[in-house]
């Protein structure tokens, strides 16, 4: 899974698109900021889909 | 593993969940971080609910003016705390907003709380809340921008209640 882009979704509508380290650090950034929630790597993989298109885009 | 089956999302025994409200010229408007939605936080067993509001609004929105607890329902499998947090208009930068609507209250029974709360007839109690706070609580009253109490005079007073 670690060459693959995966996506993140909030229920708030955040979303993050990109690398497996990319999308774990800002995650576990959203949730600390924003949600008061601190998701270990394990639970932000567990929650990542498949990015379909499978485009190289940064996570945001 | 915590239930991420849909993406992340807050969860936990207790939420805070935050409706920040803004005086627009005549009107008041809801916004935030997720705009006019409401603003789900986890709060944590060694975690005081108003400090983490608090906290967490004044980092992610800037100083809030006032945060009160306005409710509580039982919902999402946990207890979730309402809070209306008022905020100066400098503050909204290009967080979406929303006029505040009207709405009826949610009313339960003697001794049974109602079986379903709209967000609206929660941003609606937790209003009356405020307009009861302007009149019965001298630092609301005194923090309240002006304009404020002329827009929570069509609200009928109501204190602190349980919603569901």
């Amino acid at each position: 899974m670690a060459d693959e882009t995966i996506t993140v979704r909030c229920a708030c509508g955040w979303e993050t698109t990109g690398p497996e380290d990319d999308v774990v650090a800002a995650t576990v950034e959203h949730g600390r900021r924003m949600h008061n929630m601190t998701p270990t790597r394990d639970e932000v993989l567990a929650m990542a889909v498949a990015t379909p298109d499978h485009q190289d885009s940064p996570a945001r | 593993m915590a239930r991420y089956p849909d993406g992340f999302d807050v969860e936990g025994p207790v939420q805070a969940e935050v409706f920040v409200v803004w005086l627009a010229g005549d009107h008041l408007e809801l916004t935030g971080p997720c705009g006019p939605a409401p603003w789900l936080l986890q709060v944590g067993p060694a975690e005081h609910p108003v400090e983490i509001v608090t906290r967490i609004v004044r980092d992610v929105i800037g100083e809030p003016l006032l945060v009160h607890s306005t409710s509580w329902r039982r919902d999402r499998e946990a207890v979730i705390l309402s809070f209306v947090v008022v905020i100066d208009r400098a503050l909204v930068g290009s967080m979406a907003s929303l006029p505040v609507g009207r709405s009826e209250l949610a009313r339960g029974e003697a001794t049974a709380a109602p079986r379903e709360i709209a967000t609206a007839q929660v941003v609606e109690h937790g209003l009356r809340h405020m307009a009861w706070l302007a009149k019965d609580d001298p630092v609301v009253a005194a923090e309240l921008p002006a304009g404020w109490r002329e827009c929570l005079a069509g609200y009928v007073p109501e204190p602190f209640r349980n919603l569901g």
